[in-house]
């Protein structure tokens, strides 16, 4: 296991009596992109405010490179690069004089304003008014300017929310940029799975307020993995002759259905019944779709 | 840290008003006398015979006070605003830098934009004296700091209140409201003890005693700035 970024441990937020997050456990290793998924309403924005020190846990711990937030939150926040929610910049600045206005509170470099510009393309444009900007440069800006300190660690929340296709292709290129190049730790929080699964290494599931599922993209996309299905002329004496060759498998609605099993192995098995006189008229893979495993997990069915 | 954030906001309130605010108060009110003794300059000339400067100080401190609050509540719901506006708090918060260095600096801000419109005032008073024909008797120079500057410290009370309240709501209606109302109450809270509050400004001026009261006020802006800094460092942040 590599070095731990983020440990929450039973994080809890009650807000008038309503538990907003409840007995949360995020884990995050270093140099993982950690996709934070749920529907809306479900905790995310309270959970990453907590993490931000925005906002304080009604009870649990927080640690964050292995220290407890709420006692070295200066010293932690330093390595922290965030965007929460809709962007936050000033309208009658330019995207220079945001910038800076977070430079003189962070004390880096000026240079460091051009290299993040630089970053999220936005040069050219950064003597405009920010109102003047559309969504998607706003959205950059603010990736901008959570990377203007050099962060360690990015929470990045729901950063493509609102923008339109190609913007929302710019800023999923950038962020899984940034941990290969400069060796980021990124917490991206969104509500559409497609978009976690194109990202992140790491996804974690919540779902009111609760953590229900948090393991790698690649186990999520195996328990996902679907079925064989054959539609054949005798289907009752090919569901024997697939038990008698160990494959298991069952009837449903007049079809042969065969859990997932590799290219040979099927191959094998279609020959096998044309040799034995069943005229085979359909083979098809049918695959869960993450989305509706997600669904699934989401609904409350368990993993 | 703190100095850090006060000049990011520095850099903050660029062309959002509050520098034209701050020139606009001592302005009015200069043009406001400028006005009374230009209208009736014989005879108003005629009543402060013995001291010209006196007579001025004395007409433009009847709305010194109001001046203060009404300033202090714009300049601090605009400050506010700025980052209410934008919901910016929540990035700017995340920042390695603490609430109380955050609060501080907006304070700091506020103080020195209205000690700045103080010192317009005095400013202003000599040239509108000048402007007048008072030369042929000394400026009172001691008098014409005294009549924005104690009046400041004794409304301290109020501007704090209304750094507190701007800053922790999001919607400005009610810090403002609020601050029209305390202005407009100083009018008419004259007959009131001097242990009011509100009389306070007009008292560092006119009473027999007035840095007793640009003291108390000092004192008690302190013991409203306590809560409003402790509150704003435990909010939540939406």
């Amino acid at each position: 296991m590599t070095e731990t970024v983020i440990r929450t441990r039973d994080l809890r937020k009650v807000y008038r009596g309503r538990a907003a997050v409840e007995q949360l456990n995020l884990n995050i290793g270093r140099g993982e992109i950690y996709g934070f998924l749920g529907p809306n309403g479900a905790g995310k924005t309270t959970t990453i405010r907590m993490l931000l020190g925005l906002i304080r846990p009604t009870s649990g711990r927080i640690e964050v490179f292995g220290r407890e937030l709420r006692s070295h939150k200066l010293d932690i926040l330093r390595k922290v690069g965030s965007l929460v929610e809709s962007p936050s910049y000033y309208g009658h600045l330019s995207a220079v004089e945001n910038l800076e206005a977070i430079r003189r509170i962070l004390g880096v470099p000026k240079q460091r304003i051009a290299e993040v510009l630089d970053i999220v393309s936005l040069t050219g444009e950064e003597k405009r008014p920010v109102k003047g900007f559309s969504l998607g440069m706003k959205q950059r800006l603010g990736i901008a300017a959570a990377l203007l300190g050099g962060p360690e660690l990015l929470i990045l929340d729901e950063p493509t929310n609102g923008l339109d296709p190609s913007g929302i292709q710019e800023i999923r290129s950038l962020i899984k940029r940034l941990p290969a190049e400069q060796g980021i730790t990124v917490l991206v929080s969104s509500h559409l799975l497609s978009e976690v699964e194109q990202m992140a290494d790491t996804v974690g599931i919540i779902r009111q307020g609760q953590m229900v599922y948090q393991d790698s993209i690649a186990h999520l996309q195996q328990q996902a993995a679907g079925d064989l299905r054959l539609a054949l002329s005798e289907p009752e004496a090919a569901l024997a002759l697939a038990e008698r060759r160990g494959c298991g498998g069952e009837l449903r609605e007049g079809r042969l259905i065969l859990p997932r099993m590799n290219d040979a192995r099927v191959a094998l098995f279609v020959k096998e019944l044309v040799e034995n006189g069943h005229a085979v008229y359909r083979v098809e893979e049918r695959r869960q779709s993450l989305e509706e495993f997600f669904l699934q997990v989401v609904e409350g069915g368990a993993s | 840290m703190m100095w850090r954030a006060l000049s990011a906001d520095w850099l903050k309130i660029r062309g959002k008003g509050l520098w034209f605010l701050v020139f606009l108060g001592p302005a009015g009110l200069l043009a406001m006398q400028g006005l009374n003794f230009g209208l009736r300059y014989d005879y108003l000339k005629n009543i402060h015979q013995a001291d010209l400067w006196g007579g001025l100080l004395d007409n433009l401190s009847n709305f010194v006070p109001v001046a203060l609050y009404l300033g202090g509540t714009l300049i601090c719901s605009m400050m506010a605003n700025v980052e209410h506006q934008t919901s910016s708090w929540k990035q700017l918060l995340a920042l390695p830098v603490s609430r109380a260095a955050v609060f501080l600096a907006k304070l700091l801000l506020c103080l020195l934009l209205l000690a700045a419109s103080c010192l317009l005032l005095s400013a202003g008073t000599v040239a509108l004296g000048w402007m007048l024909g008072f030369q042929s008797q000394p400026v009172p120079y001691t008098d014409i700091l005294r009549i924005g500057f104690l009046g400041y410290a004794a409304a301290l009370p109020v501007i704090l209140l209304q750094l507190w309240l701007s800053l922790a709501a999001r919607n400005q209606t009610f810090p403002i409201a609020c601050g029209i109302t305390l202005s407009l109450l100083s009018l008419f809270s004259y007959s009131l003890s001097e242990w009011f509050p509100l009389n306070w400004p007009g008292l560092a001026w006119s009473s027999s005693k007035p840095w007793l009261f640009s003291i108390s006020g000092i004192f008690l802006g302190l013991l409203v700035l306590l809560p409003g800094a402790w509150h704003f460092a435990r909010k939540d942040v939406a």
